[in-house]
């Protein structure tokens, strides 16, 4: 623990920080263009120079470069230091362009911050300036190489950090290039971060092209929506319309950067096709006459048939507050029939997932930190990407990254890798239970073995399980193997991917409580009679379509309250729209129980840009804001409820009430958020036996989430449309040739939902007798619904 | 002695006054005679165009966040050819003071001030102007100066034939 | 019975008259002084209403009755209503004692030209200027703003304190004319103003009544950049227009005390005596009205020290003075 002296001030550092690290701890910002946290120090750019006047090195040095060390005296503004610096950016600035007015990056510039803070204003340097030719980077970045200052931390962030390989440094000395062999679009699905780490304005957002400055945006620390890790952002709005997103700090879960599902899937808060005025049997009414005349009908089916005749629904998208009161509500009203989920399996798997020893659940930050991690059913890109960067961060610290499952997996990282079908997830589950024993029954309980002796061994071993392979046995049954494999200086620490950002929320608020299927049933008896579903979408998340299209079609009454044009929003009677995560306050608990508030960004509102007639805004004056009309769900919750709109006393109430939520009304946003302590209750414990029977002419279905495309809110932001794959269904060489089929070719899948035209891709890296296709919303595939036991399917030329 | 320029100092002025009284005033009596304003005044602003014809303003923003008031707004748009433009640009002069700010944070002198100082109407709408109505044809002060000449996104002429650049680096060159 | 009743007819029409005169002279008074003021300072004054602009006042009245009347939510409801009215009657009642023409004769009755002749009309003037006072203190009290009690007070005090001088400058007056008629005091000035005959008494006095009528230099109690606008702040509508009427109103009486004690009254060669009186009550506004455009408003300490220490014992002596001449001369 070095203690030095930086501009009169001592401070004691850990061993291996570096001078600038140990200056921010003392609050002195040495100005830096290179060196990041996250990405560490290069050298590259010379600006962070101090002066060391006593200590083993002496002079002027880079502060980056330097580790503390004892008795070091350090001044970080001596005129001669001030002065470097002034040259330093002096240099920089001959080659820079005259651009800062058309630049995106202005206003939020390191490199305009630091050239006026060294005091240059007045070019000296009279010979020509360096130009390049741009690149076409694809939909989310635009190149524009004049502004480079050669600080590599765009390939650090790309290749090193993010594992990307198509983006490099090209060139030599005075005519580095930082971009790719050649025009297109930025294969890594962690592209987006060269927004934020690029200090200028070469590397810019293209999705928030020209669209505003950053001191005209509305900010405020926010939470990802579009998977269960739920990252931190900050989202960006201006004249009603959402603009961007940019990733924000936060240790414990995404660090510095988020991937560019969470970055570039906003546009849904702006969609012109969502619903923003309430409507009662689809025609537009008042928030009054609407939630009046849902009342009465609400009250008169209570009167005639009992409370038991209504049922309630929330989402994994609704923030904790929401489905608080909805449980609060059903109580009420008098009715059992809550549930939180429409995915009854996702629904178990995520109860008891929440049900665990939550001392042991890992953080993103614990998967950095792991040197083991193995993954059983688990696809991060697809299911929660962030997970993936963190795992090769892992890696790149020399974890051991192992995953068994059935499809193909692709990591920014190298792994070992175990094509395992999903039948035989018992067999290894129950080798994985039983650490350091012989007799296995089969190879595959083998592999389970030997891969928990592997997790004994290590210092810090993780196990990952997807809850949509592994279903709520699968989950239970990792759970124990977690236990079996821990020891107490060491535990086996456990992350499961769920279904939506408050998965965990739900599953916590359930315990006990009916599983959609109950409700189903009552609906299909006529038990039910009115279904309130607050941010749920029963139709388009329920397995089987066909059966929630007849038992909703046979309800008296069908309230939804949504922020998004769902298939169940088109079936309501009555509608109401609320607001997005970026519109409200709220909380959300991600999949390692961490509880994280966000605050509201922007007010609701139909975007200027769409309201406006002709070529500039409207050239009237008005109270009223065209489709300000949506309200938080835990709003109108409050108000059918006639309590006041008090988010506080709410708060105090949850943690009252439920002694799990403790801390949850001193929570900030921009803070780490605040991990629950005490598990869900889940006695039950559940037989193991994930199998399925497939005939021999047979596939195996398998429908999984895909990066884009296949969450509800992101698959609706239009720049991502163009990402979105067409449907297709991917098989093993052995099943291609098997039926006769050929790469690339259309083929007819027969499912139990009917029979889908698909292209075929062929992938070698999969386990065979499956037939694997992406749940792509909006297209064929939009029926099937990942996270369901296996079906089986026919596959055939067409 | 001091009493002496006591009373004097006490007498004198009103002589003055009494002979001002009797002079010709100087008030210009505004509706029938008009001032003609220095070449510098700060009335009314407009949007002008560069020497090649093209709007000047690349909607940058600066002269809204210089505005004391906020009354500039905008919306940047960018054309084909990568041109940053202005897709609408409002002054509400009813909000104005005329301090000139944006003006000199304007980077590209798009945004001047003329000399107009009747403006004055009861129709609130009449003062909340467009850019059709700001914009002239014309270049106004400094009709020499082109923002996309100098700068370096290549609009006004391909990248690296500006003055005082270079022709673009062959990034495949490994010469020295 | 016939006699009663023609007497009381007489008063109804001259207090007609002078009521229209002079109410309507203190409405020029303001656009006279405004156009002055202007001329003063190489401006134009009003000149858009009417021709030279000489339908400001009319304007200016409609203006007025036309704004809200505002009362402060905390100021003293009846106190505030009252106190304008207070300023403005008092100037008003002092009309009653001014003789302001030879008296008239008239089908073989002589018709003095007062509304009322009072033997202690001198006393009476006095006692009005006094109670003046009450509606610019209490009007600065009730407004429950700082700006117009401090307003009042500096009224109050000041007003106080220059009557007294005024009071001392009158005494040789009363002692040369042996009475407090304003008739009588007229009808002595025959041959000789008082003006020549007191200039010491003649100097105090008009001193004193620049201070009574609170006019710059002596403005303390509405100083514009201190008190924004004094004792009438929080005024507003016509309730601020009866303030400043009642201004103009006292700047008329003063003017016409001044004539009446000082500058010989009505007396006058060739015109008729109705005509001197005008021309010597609007010559005194005139001078107002310069001195307005030509000297700076005093400080508060000085305004209080030249009142105590230098016009009191200078009427004082003056008075000594006036005695033993009148004495000596017997
Ligand atoms: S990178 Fe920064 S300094 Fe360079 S043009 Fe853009 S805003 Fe200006
Ligand atoms: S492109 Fe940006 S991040 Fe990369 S070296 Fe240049 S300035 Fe640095
Ligand atoms: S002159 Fe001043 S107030 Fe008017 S638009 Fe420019 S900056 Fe704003
Ligand atoms: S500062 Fe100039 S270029 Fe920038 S938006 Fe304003 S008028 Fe346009
Ligand atoms: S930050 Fe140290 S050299 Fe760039």
């Amino acid at each position: 623990m070095p203690t030095l002296i930086i501009d009169n001030q001592t401070v004691t550092v850990p061993e291996g920080t570096n001078v600038l690290e140990a200056a921010k701890r003392l609050g002195i910002e040495i100005p830096h263009f290179c060196y990041h946290e996250a990405l560490g120090s290069v050298g590259a750019c010379r600006l962070c120079a101090v002066e060391f006047r006593e200590g083993p090195v002496k002079g002027i040095q880079m502060s980056c470069m330097t580790p503390a060390k004892d008795g070091m005296v350090v001044d970080t503004g001596s005129a001669e230091v001030l002065a470097y610096r002034a040259q330093v950016i002096e240099w920089l600035m001959t080659n820079h362009p005259h651009d800062c007015p058309v630049c995106d990056e202005g206003g939020e510039c390191q490199l305009q911050d630091m050239t006026v803070a060294g005091g240059h204003g007045i070019r000296r340097y009279t010979g020509p300036k360096r130009t390049y030719q741009n690149q076409n980077l694809g939909p989310f970045i635009v190149h524009e190489m004049n502004r480079c200052i050669q600080c590599y931390r765009c390939v650090r962030t790309y290749q090193d950090y993010c594992g990307g390989t198509d983006f490099g440094v090209l060139g030599s000395r005075q005519r580095l290039y930082f971009g790719r062999f050649s025009d297109g679009p930025l294969e890594s699905p962690f592209a987006g971060n060269l927004v934020d780490v690029c200090p200028t304005g070469v590397l810019t957002d293209k999705t928030y092209r020209f669209k505003s400055r950053v001191w005209d945006l509305q900010e405020a620390p926010s939470i990802c929506p579009h998977c269960s890790l739920g990252c931190a952002v900050t989202p960006g709005a201006r004249y009603r319309q959402l603009q961007r997103r940019r990733a924000r700090l936060n240790n414990q879960t995404n660090g510095h950067f988020i991937c560019d599902r969470g970055r570039f899937g906003y546009g849904y808060a702006n969609h012109p096709d969502r619903p923003r005025y309430p409507l009662v049997g689809h025609r537009r009414v008042t928030w009054q006459e609407a939630l009046a005349a849902m009342q009465s009908k609400l009250q008169e089916l209570g009167e005639l048939f009992g409370s038991g005749s209504i049922g309630l629904l929330t989402s994994s998208r609704a923030t904790l507050e929401t489905q608080f009161l909805t449980k609060r509500w059903a109580a009420a009203l008098g009715s059992d029939q809550l549930c939180f989920e429409a995915h009854p399996r996702r629904d178990f798997a995520s109860r008891v997932a929440a049900s665990q020893q939550l001392d042991r659940s890992a953080s993103l930050e614990d998967v950095r930190n792991c040197d083991l991690a193995v993954l059983i059913g688990a696809d991060p890109l697809s299911e929660a990407p962030m997970l993936a960067l963190a795992l090769r961060q892992a890696a790149r610290r020399g974890a051991r990254i192992v995953i068994v499952d059935p499809r193909p997996v692709v990591l920014p990282v190298a792994f070992e890798r175990h094509a395992v079908s999903v039948d035989k997830f018992s067999q290894l589950l129950r080798g994985l239970g039983r650490p350091q024993q012989g007799d296995f029954s089969s190879s595959m309980e083998e592999l389970g073995g030997s891969l928990a002796n592997a997790l004994l061994a290590a210092q810090r071993p993780l196990l990952i399980g997807g809850t949509d392979l592994l279903g709520p046995q699968g989950t239970q049954a990792l759970q124990h193997a977690a236990k079996a494999c821990s020891q107490p200086e060491k535990p086996c620490r456990t992350m499961f991917m769920l279904t939506g950002p408050n998965s965990f929320g739900g599953a916590l608020l359930s315990a006990n409580g009916p599983g959609f299927d109950s409700l189903m049933e009552g609906m299909e008896q006529g038990r039910i009679k009115a279904l309130l579903c607050f941010e749920a979408d029963p139709l388009a998340d329920y397995p089987d379509r066909k059966r929630s299209r007849a038992a909703l079609a046979r309800l008296d009454m069908l309230a939804v309250f949504d922020c998004a044009a769902t298939a169940t929003v088109q079936e309501s009677d009555f509608f109401f729209p609320t607001t997005t995560v970026e519109e409200s306050v709220g909380t959300l608990i991600n999949n390692e129980g961490r509880m994280q508030t966000f605050e509201q960004v922007f007010s609701a509102g139909t975007p200027l840009a769409e309201s406006a007639s002709g070529s500039h805004p409207p050239r009237f004056f008005t109270r009223d804001i065209p489709g300000s009309e949506p309200q938080s769900a835990w709003g109108i919750l409050s108000a059918l409820m006639g309590r006041s709109a008090d988010l506080d006393a709410l708060r105090r109430e949850i943690e009252k009430n439920d002694h799990r939520f403790a801390g949850l009304s001193q929570l900030k946003a921009n803070g780490e958020g605040r991990r629950i302590a005490i598990p869900s209750q889940h006695p039950e414990s559940l037989p193991l036996n994930i199998a399925s029977s497939i005939g021999s002419d047979q596939l195996q279905l398998l429908v999984t989430e895909t990066l884009y495309g296949s969450e509800l809110l992101s698959s609706l932001s239009p720049c991502l449309q163009e990402l979105i794959p067409a449907p297709f269904v991917t098989v093993h060489p052995q099943d291609a040739t098997r039926f006769k089929l050929e790469e690339g070719k259309k083929v007819l899948l027969g499912t139990p939902m009917g029979d889908l035209t698909l292209t075929l891709r062929i992938e070698g890296d999969m386990v065979p007798g499956v037939a694997i296709v992406p749940r792509l919303r909006g297209t064929v595939l939009e029926p099937l619904v990942p996270g369901t036991e296996s079906l089986p399917c026919r596959i055939e030329k067409v | 002695m001091s009493l002496w320029r006591d009373i004097r100092g006490t007498i004198l002025p009103f002589w003055v006054t009494l002979r001002y009284l009797f002079r010709r005033p100087v008030t210009v009596c505004y509706p029938e005679r008009k001032q003609i304003p220095a070449p510098r005044y700060r009335g009314r602003l407009i949007l002008t165009r560069d020497p090649d014809g093209e709007e000047r303003c690349v909607a940058c923003h600066l002269c809204s966040a210089a505005c004391p008031v906020d009354c500039i707004s905008m919306q940047a748009a960018e054309r084909e050819d990568g041109r940053r433009y202005a897709a609408w640009f409002r002054i509400n002069f009813s909000r104005c003071i005329f301090c000139g700010l944006c003006t000199e944070a304007c980077p590209t002198l798009a945004l001047q001030m003329t000399a107009e100082y009747e403006l004055a109407t009861r129709e609130l709408l009449q003062v909340v102007c467009e850019k059709e109505e700001l914009l002239i044809d014309g270049c106004g002060k400094n009709d020499q100066y082109n923002f996309y000449r100098l700068a370096g996104i290549g609009v006004a002429a391909p990248r690296g034939s500006n003055p005082g650049e270079s022709p673009p680096v062959d990034i495949r060159s490994n010469l020295p | 019975m016939n006699d009663v009743l023609l007497t009381f007819i007489l008063i109804v029409i001259k207090l007609g008259l002078v009521l229209g005169t002079v109410l309507s002279l203190a409405a020029y008074m303001v656009l006279a002084e405004r156009k002055i003021l202007g001329r003063m300072q190489m401006r134009h004054g009003p000149n858009r209403v009417g021709p030279f602009g000489l339908l400001q006042p009319l304007a200016d009245l409609i203006k007025l009755l036309c704004k809200e009347d505002l009362i402060p939510e905390r100021a003293d409801r009846w106190v505030f209503m009252l106190a304008p009215a207070i300023s403005t009657i008092t100037a008003l009642l002092a009309f009653a004692v001014i003789p302001f023409a030879a008296p008239l004769h008239l089908f073989g009755r002589t018709i003095p030209m007062v509304i009322c002749d009072l033997n202690v009309g001198l006393l009476y003037l006095l006692a009005l200027s006094s109670l003046a006072v009450y509606g610019v203190a209490l009007g600065g009290w009730a407004s429950q703003s700082k700006y117009s009690l401090l307003g009042g007070l500096r009224a109050m005090a000041q007003m106080i304190s220059y009557e007294l001088a005024m009071g001392l400058a009158i005494v040789p007056v009363v002692m040369s004319s042996q009475s407090f008629s304003l008739t009588a005091i007229i009808a002595a000035q025959q041959t000789l103003p008082n003006a020549i005959r007191h200039p010491l008494a003649f100097l105090i006095f008009v001193i004193a009544i620049m201070a009574e009528s609170k006019r710059t230099p002596f403005d303390m109690p509405e100083a514009e950049n201190e008190l924004v606008a004094g004792f009438h702040t929080e005024y507003s509508g016509m309730r601020f227009g009866m303030f400043f009427v009642g201004e103009y109103l006292n700047l008329i009486v003063l003017g016409a005390m001044l004539t009446v004690l000082f500058l010989g009254g009505w007396h006058g060669p060739l015109l008729p005596s109705v005509c001197w009186f005008l021309i010597k009550v609007l010559g005194v506004a005139f001078f107002f009205i310069w001195v307005r455009g030509t000297m700076p408003r005093l400080r508060y300490d000085q305004l209080m020290a030249f009142g105590w220490k230098i016009l009191v014992p200078l009427g004082l002596l003056n008075i000594l003075v006036t005695a033993a001449w009148l004495l000596w001369r017997g």
